[in-house]
């Protein structure tokens, strides 16, 4: 008995209407992500990268086909329920941070955690740890005009792990960074996947980004057109 | 589904959106200060011109007169009345103003005899009696009037061509007292323009019971009416209402005036929240991709409009309290003095709209926020 894939998607379909015209940046998609994997999603501008990933990280819903990840058919949760669920169990990285400008790094990274019930100590210590782990703890208390794009990354990588999800799910998350900076966040994703184990789901147009992941999925017009796995033996 | 923990995401908004939060606040207090100031004088109108079923003072007047100038009555009527049944005392009364006109400061001089002073149930707060009693041209001045024209005890002052000295300061139960100068009778009647002796404006008449009031303003007026001076007798709130009648009605139509600032209010509020969530249109999307319910985004932005409302009604209600409090203004006119006092009660409730309308104004953008599809948020910035 195989054990079954953390990640499963099946005809996973997603089409958008747009007057008489029907788009469908996403066509029957077969899929299956084992935990603690590393995938990075590569494709041309508008071959539905981001609309996969929205639908994995439950903030969009599939028009058709299902998609079960840790057990969970996402398809058939109520909107209320499938908040919860990406409360506990996926943390997003985006492009341009999308952190709350009003709030200081430290309160951005608090932010899942008032969705918990959790002495306020407890609370405190969770942020440290997470702003600690990503290399921003001294810059806590700065607002996010006052931090560079890298360290804006930093914060926001730090918001999505807080909470302690299993699954991070990252959109061109160097995108926007120069190289170095580029780098620095690279690593600190890699580590998140190896060291503790976060099943990490990456779109990205860079292929050295790609190469850190064990398998590069390559979407075309919403359909998979390639699967490498180079590195899956690095996998278990 | 909210919790307390929630709540400084409220506070920092609006904090942190500093402009925006002291635009609105600012124009919502301003708003609500004008709503309060209204309230006042609405109730200050009901409470002086509402008949109440306790009531047991008459005003007699010359008929068909309605200034305290042509109103003319003989003195030597006071025998008369006094002998009419239920009638308990009578006060004849000359009235003197310096504008007979409305103002909100407006002196108003009121001859008594000496021996009825005692009848007017005042207390005297600063001065004595005696004082008044020891000089011909001594005044016992309203406390209302006192605060106002910052007038003590030894002071003199004049106003319609009468010049006075202060022998006391009084308060009483009766609403006029408040911004009237108590000066003698004769004094009044020699000093006056188009005086007289021997002629009063009017008469106040105390009935034994309440519900002879009626009967006894029927009899003092038929009593009176194949003189050369008939007269018009009605109970005191009633008098007030014919006298003030233009300011009644003037008072009874910044009603309006009190619902728009509301509106106002409302649509200052609404604008702002309306605003700020197209403005915030990718961070609700933030919230909720991090497990942020929908409705507790919706929650979040209901508090924020209740919030900004709060503040400008607290600031609005308070200041209109704090003017109304120092400043002891009474309407006044042909005579008669409306008191316009702070009112806690109409402050409590000029509070409590303000949360209503915060509520109101927030409902919408909340509702429509949170129906949002949260992948769209990001892709429409
Ligand atoms: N809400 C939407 N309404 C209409 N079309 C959409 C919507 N979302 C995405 N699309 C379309 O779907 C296609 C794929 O988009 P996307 O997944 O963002 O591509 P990628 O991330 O690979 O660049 C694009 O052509 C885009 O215009
Ligand atoms: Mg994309």
């Amino acid at each position: 008995m195989t054990t079954a894939p953390f990640i499963q998607c099946r005809s996973l379909t997603r089409a958008y209407r747009k007057g008489a015209t029907v788009i469908t940046p996403l066509r029957e998609l077969d899929l299956d992500v084992p935990a603690g994997d590393f995938v990075a999603l590569m494709g041309p501008s508008g071959s539905g990268k981001t609309t996969l990933l929205n639908l994995i990280a439950g903030i969009d819903r599939p028009t058709a086909g299902s998609l079960i990840i840790g057990g969970v058919d996402l398809g058939r949760l109520s909107a209320a329920r499938l908040a919860d669920w990406r409360a506990a169990s996926v943390g997003y990285v985006f492009q341009l941070y999308n952190l709350v400008p009003v709030l200081t790094a430290y309160e951005n990274v608090e932010l899942p955690l008032l969705l918990r019930r959790m002495p306020s100590r407890e609370r405190h210590r969770r942020v440290a740890l997470a702003l600690e782990l990503t290399g921003i703890a001294d810059r806590h208390d700065h607002y996010p005009r006052q931090l560079s794009g890298g360290q804006e990354q930093r914060v926001a990588i730090a918001r999505a792990i807080v909470a302690d999800p299993p699954l991070l799910v990252a959109d061109e998350p160097t995108g926007d960074l120069d190289g170095e900076s580029a780098a620095a966040i690279m690593s600190l994703l890699v580590r998140l996947n190896r060291e503790l184990g976060k099943t990490l789901i990456m779109v990205t147009h860079d292929p050295r980004s790609a190469a850190h992941a064990r398998r590069t999925l390559h979407l075309e017009k919403g359909r998979l057109v390639a699967d490498d796995r180079p590195n899956a033996e690095a996998a278990a | 589904m909210i919790n307390p923990r929630h709540l400084p995401l409220v506070f920092k908004q609006v904090v942190r959106h500093r402009t925006r939060t002291l635009l609105t606040v600012g124009g919502v207090a301003a708003a609500m200060f004008l709503f309060c100031a209204v309230q006042a004088m609405q109730h200050a109108v009901a409470r002086a011109t509402d008949g109440r079923a306790d009531e047991t003072t008459l005003v007699v007047y010359r008929e068909n007169r309605f200034c305290p100038f042509t109103s003319r009555l003989p003195e030597h009527y006071e025998r008369r009345i006094v002998a009419i049944p239920h009638v308990r005392s009578v006060v004849p009364l000359k009235i003197v103003v310096n504008n007979c006109r409305a103002g909100l400061d407006v002196i108003t001089f009121r001859g008594v005899p000496e021996e009825s002073v005692e009848s007017l149930g005042l207390r005297i707060l600063e001065g004595s009696l005696e004082a008044w009693r020891a000089r011909g041209d001594a005044a016992l001045v309203g406390r209302s009037l006192a605060a106002r024209r910052g007038l003590s005890v030894g002071q003199s002052f004049d106003a319609a061509g009468v010049t006075v000295t202060v022998a006391g300061i009084v308060d009483s139960d009766a609403p006029q007292d408040q911004s009237v100068a108590y000066v003698h009778l004769p004094f009044l009647q020699r000093a006056a323009r188009g005086g007289g002796q021997g002629i009063v404006t009017q008469f106040n008449v105390k009935v034994d019971e309440a519900r002879h009031l009626e009967a006894v303003a029927r009899a003092i007026d038929a009593e009176f009416r194949d003189d050369q001076e008939p007269t018009y007798t009605s109970p005191e709130t009633a008098f007030i209402a014919r006298a003030a009648h233009d300011v009644v009605e003037i008072v009874g139509f910044t009603r309006w005036l009190g619902w728009a600032c509301l509106a106002a209010v409302l649509g200052l509020v609404a604008n702002a929240i309306v605003l700020s969530v197209q403005d915030r249109v990718k961070e609700h999307a933030i919230l909720q991709t991090l497990g942020f319910r929908s409705g507790l985004i919706a929650a979040l932005i209901v508090l924020e409009s209740i919030l900004l409302s709060l503040l400008g009604g607290a600031a609005g209600a308070g200041a209109a309290a704090g003017v109304l409090a120092w400043g002891h203004f009474a309407l006044t006119v042909e005579g008669v003095n409306i008191a316009v006092a702070a009112d806690p009660l109409a402050a409590a409730t000029g509070v409590g709209l303000a949360a209503l309308l915060g509520v109101a104004a927030g409902l919408f953008p909340a509702w429509r926020a949170s129906r949002r599809p949260i992948a769209q948020c990001f892709r429409a910035v």
